[in-house]
């Protein structure tokens, strides 16, 4: 086979498969994947006016205006005449701040029942970048259908039911982990919210607290100090908005009720007729605030509520009408700062535990400067009144894990076999000299058992089991995180995608790109595993090496492209997602090969049919993770030995599937893959011309074959002196 | 005769080889990609980098006043490190080969030099911009 023709034609199927992909936009067009938003459904009391909340609420034939805090709105049917009340919509940005994959929340409308029931939920908005290409998003939709009909106070959780402890199992979305954790909090804590604002979930009463007999009058330090009193602090760049000297908002809070504290801020007198005034089980809490806008909000008006802060416990908001308020005179603590505004509020709910931890909550609109929208944002700083106030301390809590927590725990056995591979193929190829020195030019299983090992592994435990393909795309992320929103929860979800991660940049700068390109990364296995097949099969005489000349060319094509995925990622990191396209990882693992539109499929396919021919012609020519490694790999502390004798010595050079040693016999680390085949060479006296050529000499002459060192040669025989025989 | 066990020439940077001395100045090669031979070879370019240092200092002025978008700082700092990588292979064309800890230098050519620049301006680029973020500097 001509590799000209085999290389022109191959080229041609990619290009004509980027084509189409790119020349497609229709199946783009109808998708939520960063779909325009009018800018009011955020403010607009009439939520209905702006989203299909009859798709969420069928039953329902008119809506109210938002109400509540956090807000939803009522279904109402009519019913002979009559409107009867038949359901909530709600908006999961007016309730939760959590975001997805993307760094974006998930903005999605959901719909429930009288009962809790939930009835409806709708993709309204995403980032998801997995959402954009690699995965259609009807199956985002099919999740989310999966919560219709659930109760949203059953305890629902992604992954297998676990019946004993009353968990509801949901089915994943394969390669989109992250998401659907994030959006399962999503559905759950909105859902939760707002059956607990309108009643349809009782809150468990917890114990009240019960104060020790300390009873002391603190400065406004001590206040600090043993966190009687707390701070909340929002800047202005937080919401958006340009930096200003003067923070947006600066407030200290505490709780009242607790005697040293309340006496301490407002005296005793002041101390006494507050609590006169409240009721059993009534709380009331301080803010004072600095800062160049109000925490109550300009817009308030009388009977309304304060929107601008909450208390939060768990997952239920206390929010404050202006009943609640009461004017805060003064703060008698020594060494109080001075302030703009200041409040007292009532947390009149029963269900407020004050013996638990709480957090002040101030809710803000950030401004998106590029888009100009403002999104739901909040702030909030936790409180627990300190233990020496309370009688027995402070009550034992134990909160849930975090969502990655959880995945890390469902995964332990995977985690700890991945970490095994990991370890286990990095301390193999710490040992490369040992096996090398096993193996010979003929009988090289000693290090090629470990590598085939890896790479079945690696195709099929990481590959298409963990689907732990390491991308372009998650440097994307990451840079794109770094800029914006950067979370370590957000890598810690997907446990194999972090753990390879720290395996890549560590094995990088001690060995260069080549022990993942070459040994662990899916793709790159599989590839050079069909050659390897394909040489078994019979078609060795098929198979074909680009000369060096065209290799030295073509080489530079896959920095190309990672450049501009990279520019590309700068003005649109949408953009850049689909163009990253240019890998065939999500069509082969994540999605599958059949799973996807033929030009995907022709694409990965021709790569992977390439494969057999020529070794590893996307690693070497087009991958733009394998670019970005490359370039740290310049600098990689432990390179492979060369004798003097390489530069004019081809025998390692012919060999060399990587094409990375030139006509000098120098290697590139950049171009190398560590297959450690010139290693074996290099120790192997039958092999290697110079040790053959010292072999054959010594052997004449009748001298000892010594062994080799580490220069590669044989040790050298030193004559020693014979010692003097005693007279 | 050529050496294989390097992948470009051997070569010594023009300064001393000792503990300390050599730890400033390569921190100082690090920092400062000029050299006196190379700016006189590279007088054009010295004055194109002239008019991108004035450049530099107003966008960081910018920066500063928090009136310089992210895309701006990304921008200038793409073009910074194209500047430096021709600099540097006029002024100090050379890298370390090996650990960070050796002392082999070897010939840069382009694209170990462009290697070097992009990966050492990431690393001090991300730093600058975890520091003005975290400052309040630059408003995302």
């Amino acid at each position: 086979m001509n590799p000209f023709s085999a290389l022109r034609s191959a080229t041609m199927g990619a290009l004509l498969a980027v084509a189409t992909l790119l020349g497609s936009p229709p199946s783009f067009a109808q998708t939520a994947y960063e779909a325009p938003l009018p800018a009011q459904i955020n403010t607009d009391p009439d939520l209905c006016a702006h989203v299909a909340c009859t798709e969420v609420l069928p039953t329902a034939s008119s809506f109210s205006h938002r109400m509540g805090k956090p807000t939803y709105v009522e279904g109402y049917r009519d019913d002979a005449g009559q409107r009867k009340l038949v359901g909530y919509v709600f908006l999961s940005t007016d309730i939760v701040d959590i975001p997805a994959y993307s760094g974006k929340p998930v903005i999605t409308l959901i719909g429930m029942d009288t009962d809790g029931i939930i009835t409806g939920t709708k993709i309204l908005r995403h980032s998801e970048p997995i959402l954009l290409l690699g995965i259609p998003e009807s199956v985002l939709t099919k999740f989310v259908n999966q919560y219709l009909g659930k109760f949203v106070g059953d305890k629902i959780e992604i992954g297998k039911a676990r019946n004993e402890e009353g968990y509801i199992g949901l089915d994943a979305i394969t390669g989109a982990t992250v998401t659907v954790i994030a959006q399962n909090q999503v559905v759950m804590r909105s859902g939760v919210a707002i059956a607990r604002q309108v009643g349809i979930l009782k809150v468990e009463p917890r114990p009240a607290i019960r104060y020790s007999a300390i009873d002391e009058r603190l400065s406004w330090e001590q206040l600090l100090k043993d966190g009687s009193v707390r701070r909340l602090t929002v800047k202005s760049e937080q919401l958006g908005m340009p930096r200003t000297a003067e923070p947006y908002v600066d407030m200290f809070f505490g709780h009242l009720n607790t005697p040293s504290v309340g006496k301490s801020i407002l005296g005793e007198s002041g101390y006494t007729s507050l609590m006169s005034r409240l009721k059993d089980n009534e709380h009331a809490i301080f803010i004072i605030s600095n800062g160049y806008d109000s925490f109550k909000g300009s817009g308030f008006v009388r009977g309304g509520i304060y929107d601008r802060v909450q208390v939060s416990q768990d997952m239920d908001a206390y929010t404050f009408r202006d009943l609640d308020y009461l004017n805060l005179w003064g703060v008698q603590a020594p060494g109080a700062p001075s302030y703009k505004e200041s409040a007292i509020f009532i947390i009149r709910d029963p269900g407020f535990a004050a013996a638990y931890p709480w957090s002040l909550v101030f809710l803000g609109n950030k401004l998106d400067r590029n888009t100009g929208h403002r999104d739901f944002v909040s702030f909030d700083s936790e409180y627990w009144v300190p233990a020496k106030y309370m009688e027995g301390g402070r009550p034992k809590v134990v909160k849930p894990d975090a969502p990655w927590v959880r995945v890390w725990k469902m995964r332990t056995v995977e985690i700890v076999l991945f970490s095994i591979l990991l370890v286990g193929v990095a301390a193999v190829y710490a040992m490369r000299d040992r096996l090398t020195r096993l193996s010979t030019r003929k009988n090289k299983w000693p290090v090629d058992g470990f590598k085939y090992a890896a790479w079945l592994i690696s195709i099929f435990f990481v590959g298409f089991y963990l689907l732990a393909q390491p991308s372009i795309t998650q440097v994307l992320t990451w840079f794109h995180a770094l800029l914006f929103q950067w979370k370590w929860e957000l890598f810690l979800t997907d446990p194999f995608i972090f753990l390879f991660w720290i395996f890549i940049i560590v094995t990088v700068f001690l060995w260069g790109r080549g022990l993942f390109c070459g040994w662990l990364c899916p793709f790159g296995s599989l590839s050079e595993l069909l050659y390897k097949v394909g040489a078994k099969l019979g078609l060795k005489r098929f198979q074909f090496m680009l000369p060096m000349k065209w290799h030295n060319r073509l080489k530079w094509v896959k920095y190309f492209v990672f450049f501009g995925l990279l520019a590309v990622s700068m003005l649109s990191m949408g953009l850049a997602e689909k163009l990253a396209e240019v890998e065939p990882f999500k069509t082969t693992f994540l999605v599958g090969l059949f799973s996807r539109s033929w030009p995907y499929t022709l694409f990965a396919a021709g790569l992977l049919g390439l494969s057999i021919f020529t070794e590893r012609p996307f690693c070497k020519y087009l991958c733009p993770l394998g670019a970005a490694l490359a370039m740290p790999s310049t600098f990689r502390w432990f390179g492979l030995k060369r004798k003097q004798e390489c530069d004019s010595c081809k025998a390692c050079a012919v060999g060399c599937g990587s094409l990375a040693i030139d006509d000098k016999g120098r290697i590139d680390h950049r171009e190398c893959m560590l297959c450690l085949d010139c290693m074996v060479m290099y120790t192997d006296e039958h092999a290697c011309p110079p040790l053959a050529q010292e072999r054959k000499r010594r052997t004449k002459a009748g001298l000892a074959l010594t062994p080799i060192g580490a220069d590669g040669y044989y040790i050298p025989i030193k004559p020693v002196a014979a010692a003097t025989p005693k007279a | 005769m050529v050496d294989p066990r390097i992948l470009t020439e051997a070569v010594h940077p023009p300064y001393e080889d000792k503990g300390a001395t050599r730890l400033l100045a390569e921190a100082w090669d690090h920092i400062w990609p000029w050299s006196r031979s190379g700016f006189e070879r590279q007088r054009a370019v010295q004055a194109a980098g002239l008019a991108i240092a004035v450049a530099a200092t107003v966008a960081w002025v910018l920066a500063a006043m928090g009136n310089l978008t992210p895309g701006a700082i990304i921008g200038w700092w793409f073009g910074w490190s194209v500047f430096e990588v021709v600099v540097r292979m006029g002024a100090k064309p050379y890298v370390k080969d090996g650990p960070w800890w050796g002392r082999r230098y070897r010939k840069a050519s382009p694209m170990d030099m462009v290697c070097y620049v992009g990966f050492k301006n990431l690393l001090v680029g991300a730093v600058l911009f975890i520091g003005l973020k975290s400052l309040g500097l630059i408003v995302i």
